[in-house]
């Protein structure tokens, strides 16, 4: 057998002992509400019809949050990154946000727009649109000074500029700051769920915790736990497909 | 130029006017209902309240210790992990498939089950806490630790340290850069859970208070304890950097003279 494979093997040790532990530790409380693995796994048998399709509800509400971000904040943060005293004199007011965590405004949106879809969605959209600003911010006012100088002797226009130099030469870094979204996006829309019930994965947790079904909501966080690693890799696979030419330079490079 | 100069200069004070005008000004002109949106004064007037009253002081102090500790436990165990990954690759490995199943999983998911299996006491918040911060001081430790030059280590070997002596005066400090860029990112983090398993265990501290506060429409209140609560992210930071400046004083001085 290859090295890597035994390593890769000899690794699924560690997760497979933690669940023993788990089986073990609750097989010793004897009670419902401290369900083992067994149990968790029938519990997925018996609902992943439902937990789908509250999963669904939720990766479309983060889905709707994370694009209304990304349209508005990536455009943005190139704008304040290159007209330069605006984005110098802005910058602690991006910071300032940062240090609002996305759980503390949900009672304010609450305040205002409800516990409707809507409601979910403006948490969502904050929650991505701290990264995605930030990043963005960074990455054009930073860009190598070689490049604006091509960008001048070319004679481009300022929104040419932006457009064609920019936006590329930023991207790396946006993806980044993206890939940063959709975990915050995901997380808060489950968190959003669970305070502002109405449907979702969120609610499928709370009502579960409500009727003493413990397996049951474990169940629903293995699938979250799931569709995580699977947009994880998927986001990773993508950025490795569009950004093929900055990984390929940073191979040269080195 | 100089306009240029002075406005970056004076950019703090011109944000918070920028901050506080804009809100004043929607207050003023009424766009939307004053029950909703309070002005700056009846917001300092309630927050001076709540200070003086007492019970904000407790639950602020509540909330910041649990992120603190939580933090801490987090950052140690961090630590630990990536020198056990980096000891042997199949632990690392193993480790690393423990990480990305949970990573994806938020704080707030498991707090209702978690009520039930630990109660609402301390073991409660330092299990979401720890289980939800614990991947940056990690994942930053494992790349920390994997990135040592070759020169070092080899100084390190020169000078007849063993293995343990390596990883402990060689390999570990040049790894706490990055471990405390981690740690840095776990506070944010650390807060966050504080923050929301006090929202949905609704017993005390300051997410509870905040809920509270929204139901029974005192707005004014919420806002209050919102600067609460970036206060406390300010604060949280600080306290890093302090620490990072006492453990890695060596490698600021070396960025700082390189520029």
């Amino acid at each position: 057998m290859k090295r890597e494979t035994r390593i890769a093997l000899l690794g699924l040790l560690v997760p497979l002992a933690i669940v023993v532990l788990w089986q073990i530790a609750a097989l010793m409380q004897k009670t419902p509400l401290f369900p083992g693995p067994g149990k968790v796994v029938l519990a997925i048998w018996a609902n992943y019809p439902v937990i789908l399709r509250e999963l669904g509800i939720t990766l479309l509400r983060a889905a709707m949050g994370f694009a209304i971000a990304a349209i508005t904040m990536i455009p943005l943060g190139i704008f304040l990154g290159r007209i330069r005293l605006i984005g110098r004199v802005l910058e602690p007011l991006m910071d300032m946000l940062a240090t609002l965590p996305p759980p503390a405004i949900i009672p304010l949106v609450m305040l205002f727009a409800g516990t409707g879809d809507w409601a979910k969605i403006v948490i969502i959209a904050y929650a991505a649109a701290v990264p995605l600003l930030m990043n963005t911010y960074e990455a054009s006012h930073t860009i190598h000074p070689m490049l604006s100088k091509v960008a001048r002797s070319l004679h481009l226009s300022r929104l040419e500029t932006m457009r064609l130099i920019d936006w590329p030469s930023s991207l790396p870094m946006i993806a980044t700051g993206a890939r940063l979204a959709i975990a915050s996006s995901l997380l808060v829309s489950v968190t959003s769920e669970m305070l502002l019930s109405t449907n979702g994965i969120g609610t499928y947790l709370q009502r579960s915790q409500e009727n003493f079904r413990i397996d049951a909501g474990l169940a629903g966080i293995a699938f979250i736990s799931l569709a995580g690693v699977l947009i994880n890799a998927g986001v990773f696979r993508l950025e490795k497909r569009w950004l093929f030419w900055h990984y390929r330079d940073q191979r040269q490079s080195e | 130029m100089t306009i240029a100069r002075y406005a970056e200069k004076l950019r703090v004070p011109i944000c918070i006017v920028l901050v506080m005008g804009s809100w004043q000004l929607i207050y003023v002109l009424g766009m939307v209902p004053a029950k909703y949106f309070p002005s700056i004064f009846a917001i300092a007037v309630a927050f001076w309240q709540m200070l003086t009253d007492g019970a904000v002081i407790s639950a602020w102090a509540t909330t910041f210790l649990r992120a603190l500790i939580g933090l801490v436990g987090a950052a140690l165990l961090g630590i630990a992990l990536a020198i056990i990954s980096d000891l042997s690759p199949v632990m690392a490995r193993g480790i690393r498939y423990v990480s990305d199943v949970l990573q994806p999983i938020p704080p707030a998911a498991f707090v209702p089950m978690a009520v039930f299996m630990l109660g609402l006491g301390p073991k409660l918040y330092a299990f979401v806490i720890i289980l939800v911060t614990v991947w940056p001081p990690y994942l930053n430790g494992v790349s920390g630790l994997a990135s040592v030059g070759a020169v070092q280590l080899n100084t390190g070997r020169m000078f007849g340290l063993t293995n343990w002596g390596l990883l402990w005066r060689v390999k570990l400090p040049a790894a706490m850069p990055e471990v405390f860029a981690g740690i840095r990112y776990a506070a944010t983090i650390s807060l966050i859970a504080v923050i929301v398993s006090e929202m949905l265990a609704g017993r005390d501290g300051i997410g509870f208070m905040i809920f509270k506060k929204a139901f029974a429409l005192r707005t004014a209140e919420v806002f209050g304890l919102m600067f609460l609560v970036g206060f406390n992210g300010v604060l949280l930071n600080g306290l890093v950097n302090l620490l990072r400046r006492g453990v890695t004083g060596w490698h600021i001085r070396m960025m700082e003279r390189h520029e």
